[in-house]
């Protein structure tokens, strides 16, 4: 099918460019939200605007077609054409999911600021509807310059959230230092990217509008073989920061412990990193990933491993979380390396589900810390007693993050081990040890929080989930069920699209 | 492109160019004159519009297809002195930056009054018409004098209205590095107009046409190369010659002033029309020794900048990081280069003149830019803290500001020509600008006020035209970001015929 030029407004096959529209909408609200009347109406329009998304969203995933594997309703507008850089959006079965569970992670974290933004709410929520446009962006972008655009695009309100709204003392280092590590992540991201366009375009010498920036004629057309290495690992190494792979993933703690409880929902919820990997990296230089697909594999199980053994030291939920995250990162990554179509899926599956999982966790931590002041088990211990929803909740959600049958995180786990056994019997151990590692720290940690010793007064006086909390939690949960006990609705979605991912590969 | 200057000499078009000089001229002699006070402003203000209007007319009448000179005007005055213009595409993009920074001053002028308000206004346009006149200049005499014109300028601005208490010896230096630059660059031009009336015979000429016409003796192409390179580069100012700028930009608090040295590069603008055109040879003979001080400018300035306590001083090593990393560009010799290095030059140009205004508007309330004076104003000033962190952004040229596409086109130059390891390392030498600007940010923004500092709630909130300064400069950085490639056609041709004469550096292969 041919993209739809945005410039002569003919119309796409439901008659709206609906991803430019996904992307335009938060980032137009954005810029509105000074015009809200008063400030405290702000979160009011922020969560329309949330709304109104994720019904776009929706729509979009429902007019996709999973049986085509190419990108569909792609949208196509002329940018810098001297340099042959497009504005050029469309998804495909591997994408289509992001946005709409994307976009409810967004109601989520608008919904769990409510009541706790109090400074600047119109600039909170014009930020968060920011970063909101820029992810859809990043997810949608099939032309590398605008996806990096996006990508770096994010960077600017997670800081400002981060360090005048973040729950820590360390608020602005912990911005400073996420921004500053995504900024060094940038350059090599960046580099990789002109070097496969001007590759592309015939290597030195090339007049800049020959370069080539455009997703899917590079996927079509293969780099030279020797070349394939240099700018996957650059991609690669580009990604790696934003994954968060070891030992890049320094940030992910301190924004986590610092940031507020919505951004870090968002940091581990939203995997953009892994996302990258699988969009860019390896269909950008197919060879070059089968060539180094050991270091992605190595990678992966160091993050597994390490990120469960100091998920195991740590005495504060959100902390534990974050490095549990690291270590359920490093699964799909070594999922992806397996470059099988069962490692696709799982890998594909578990990123889809890390925003229900991983964000509504952190959600859930978010609004404990709000009661208590604090997720040290020292000020917890016992605190199903205050809070015994959020109890059942956390433990639904973590036992989804660990892969409990009957819920999202079980097809996925399953998926992913199983691709990785075919091609790694030793790593595949690895991972299974580092699922136990994941049944111990969770377990201990739920135990200790939840059902220690009551010693304080705040755990047992604590306001248990209010109804908006409570329906966020319900909606999540169906969602987790409802992929978990029939996931065949996600994986015939991805199916065709990640089996052109695999023959993408087998051309050697 | 150079040959065809002469024969479309006696112009039969209006004179947009000459217009564009006097005018600001015109209007800083009627300032000087005007004795009521309530019509300063009004035409101070009416002069830097329309000069806008007419750098915009010029921009739309600019035909960016056809290659060579345009608006050629060419008139023979008292002897060797005569006065030429044209324009290609590097005048009309430095024109329409100037206008609209000169019109940015006279705002600030009127937000942060400066008495008498006649003699300031007057000295901001007539920076404008020196300005104007060296990019409309095709003769290097008159560039460098009125180089000199407009340095005496931005120093009388900052002499009389300067409020810090040390500005004499930071004046003193600026006068003795810009004049020992002027000297050099003076007997630069000398030479060159001695050698053309040696080899040809045809008497004293300064204009770039006639000096392309001359043979230069490889004798002399080492001594000249360094006379205008060493002059322009301490108007840059370029890494290792820059002592003059920490101490002005502390102490120099006329944020105009700072605005017209440091916002438009006229250094780099005279290199690119003078002296790689002149000097191929030369300038291929030393470009990896520029290109070696370059690449440690970089680090070295982004490291002191992060030890500074001021936080003008601390963007005054920021100024000098980054038009290090323009010389890494401009060194590269690929028309790639030439492109991005040119509208990086702009949009560094801008996004510093950003961050000169916005400081001068904070400076205008606490009176300091001591950082442990200042912090948590972004509540007080949230657009003025959007504007400064749009400009630190614009500086790194992130994706979405005027600089990113041109970035991002130098460097792939620069890898070809010095290497991977040496334009990443300027990367990264840009995450370090990041750094610092980031960290500055925070402290004067976002951080609570330390002890003892100024507290926010006590200061005056922005009034409309500071709020209108902020939007406009945010508005034009995303804006020219967004929509980058009208910039990209307009310096297209000009990048194309700067790189003519170094078409055999690349064919001949990689320089290790």
């Amino acid at each position: 099918m041919n993209p739809v030029d945005l410039a002569s407004a003919s119309a796409s096959a439901s008659g709206w460019p609906l991803l430019t529209l996904l992307i335009v909408l938060p980032m137009a609200a954005a810029t509105g939200m000074r015009l809200v009347p008063h400030p405290r109406q702000a979160r009011w329009a922020a969560l329309l605007v949330a709304l109104a998304e994720g019904v776009l969203a929706c729509w979009i995933a429902a007019g996709v077609d999973p049986a085509r594997a190419e990108f569909q309703q792609e949208e196509w507008a002329a940018w810098i054409p001297s340099l042959n850089i497009h504005y050029h959006v469309g998804v495909d079965g591997l994408s289509a999911l992001f946005p709409p569970l994307t976009a409810l992670l967004f109601i989520g974290v608008i919904v769990a600021s409510w009541n706790a933004v109090q400074t600047l709410p119109r600039l909170h929520f014009a930020l968060l509807l920011l970063l909101e446009g820029a992810t859809m962006g990043v997810y949608l972008s099939l032309d590398l310059v605008l996806f990096f655009l996006f990508w770096e695009l994010t960077l600017i309100p997670l800081y400002f959230l981060v360090s005048l709204w973040g729950v820590g003392p360390y608020r602005r280092y912990a911005a400073n230092k996420y921004t500053l590590l995504m900024l060094t992540g940038g350059v090599p991201l960046l580099f990789g990217i002109l070097l496969a366009a001007s590759l592309h375009a015939g290597g030195e010498g090339a007049p800049a509008s020959a370069w080539v920036f455009d997703l899917p004629t590079l996927m079509v057309q293969a780099l030279p073989v020797e070349a394939q290495i240099p700018v996957f690992l650059l991609l690669f190494f580009g990604f790696a920061f934003k994954t968060p792979l070891f030992p890049l993933h320094t940030w992910l703690p301190t924004a986590a412990m610092e940031g507020p409880a919505g951004v870090a929902a968002l940091l581990t919820g939203l995997k953009l990193g892994a996302y990258g990997i699988l969009r860019v990296a390896i269909p950008l230089a197919p060879q070059g990933a089968m060539e180094m697909h050991w270091l992605l594999a190595g990678l992966g199980v160091f993050g597994i491993v390490y990120g469960a053994l100091i998920a195991l030291t740590q005495t504060n939920l959100r902390r534990m979380l974050a490095y549990s995250s690291i270590s359920h990162v490093g699964m799909v990554v070594l999922a992806i390396s397996s470059l099988t179509l069962e490692g696709v899926q799982g890998a594909l599956f578990q990123l889809l589900n890390f925003p229900l999982a991983a964000g509504g966790i952190f959600l859930l931590a978010g609004w404990i810390q709000q009661r208590i002041g604090s997720t040290d088990w020292i000020h917890l211990g016992g605190l199903a007693r205050g809070m015994p929803m959020a109890a059942v909740f956390f433990l639904f959600l973590g036992l989804t993050g660990m892969g409990m049958p009957g819920t999202s995180g079980f097809p996925a786990e399953l998926l992913m081990l199983l691709g990785v056994f075919h091609t790694y019997t030793g790593a595949g151990l690895a991972a299974l040890g580092g699922q136990i590692l994941a049944a111990g720290y969770f377990l201990t940690a739920y135990r200790r929080a939840f059902f220690g010793p009551l010693t304080q007064p705040g755990p047992r006086q604590a306001k248990d989930l209010l109804s908006r909390e409570l329906a966020l939690m319900v909606v999540f949960s169906l969602v987790i069920l409802a992929a978990g006990l029939h996931p065949a609705l996600v994986l015939d979605f991805t199916r065709a699209a990640s089996e052109a991912w695999i023959a993408r590969l087998s051309p050697l | 492109m150079f040959a065809n200057l002469t024969s479309l000499a006696g112009f039969d078009h209006p004179p947009i160019l000459f217009l564009l000089q006097l005018l600001p001229a015109a209007g800083a002699g009627a300032l000087l004159l005007i004795r009521r006070e309530a019509w300063i402003f009004p035409l101070a203000v009416g002069v830097g519009v329309l000069e806008l209007a007419g750098a915009i007319e010029l921009f739309h009448l600019y035909d960016p297809l056809m290659s060579g000179w345009q608006w050629v005007e060419h008139q023979p005055l008292v002897g060797f002195f005569a006065y030429s213009a044209a324009a290609d595409g590097m005048t009309v993009l430095f024109m329409l930056l100037t206008a609209f920074l000169t019109l940015m001053a006279v705002v600030y002028g009127r937000v942060r009054p400066f008495a008498p308000r006649n003699r300031f206004f007057a000295a901001v346009l007539a920076s404008e018409a020196a300005l104007m006149t060296q990019f409309a200049t095709l003769d290097l005499l008159w560039f460098v004098l009125f180089s000199g014109v407009q340095t005496v300028l931005a120093g009388y601005l900052m002499h009389t209205w300067s409020d810090a208490p040390e500005e004499g010896p930071a004046l003193t230096g600026y006068y003795q590095f810009m004049g020992i630059g002027h000297v050099l660059l003076l007997a630069g031009t000398i030479l060159l107009g001695w050698i053309h009336a040696d080899a040809l015979h045809q008497g004293w000429r300064f204009d770039l046409p006639a000096l392309m016409g001359a043979p230069i003796p490889i004798l002399f192409q080492g001594s000249l190369f360094f006379l205008l390179f060493y002059g322009f580069g301490v108007r840059i100012p370029l890494f290792p010659l820059h002592g003059w700028l920490p101490a002005v930009a502390e102490h120099g608090t006329v944020a105009p002033a700072l605005v017209f040295i440091l916002g438009l590069k006229t250094g780099f603008f005279g290199l690119l029309r003078f002296v790689f055109p002149l000097l191929p040879g030369a300038v291929e003979q030393w470009s990896p020794y520029a290109a070696a001080f370059a690449a440690a400018g970089i680090f070295y300035a982004a490291l002191l900048a992060l030890m500074q306590g001021n936080l003008r001083r601390m963007m005054a090593y920021a100024v000098v990081s980054h038009t290090c990393i323009v010389t890494l560009g401009l060194f590269s010799l690929h028309s790639h280069a030439f492109l991005g290095s040119i509208l990086l030059i702009a949009n560094f140009g801008l996004a510093a003149a950003t961050l000169f205004f916005m400081v001068g508007l904070v400076n205008r309330r606490t009176h300091t830019a001591v950082l442990d004076r200042l912090g948590g104003l972004f509540d007080r000033l949230p657009w003025i803290g959007l504007a400064f962190f749009a400009g630190g952004w614009a500086i790194v040229a992130m994706p979405g500001t005027p600089g990113f596409d041109a970035a991002h086109l130098m460097l792939e130059a620069a890898i070809h020509r010095f290497g991977a390891l040496v334009t990443i390392a300027a990367a990264l030498g840009n995450v370090t600008s990041a750094s610092f600007l980031l960290w500055s940010f925070q402290r004067v923004f976002l951080a609570p006020p330390p002890e003892g500092a100024i507290a926010p709630r006590d200061l005056p909130q922005a009034v409309f035209l500071e709020n209108l300064m902020a939007f406009s400069m945010i508005f034009l950085l995303l804006t020219a970001g967004f929509f980058s490639d009208p910039w990209l056609q307009l310096v297209e041709s000009t990048a194309n015929a700067l790189a003519e004469p170094y078409a055999g550096v690349h064919a001949a292969g990689e320089v290790p």
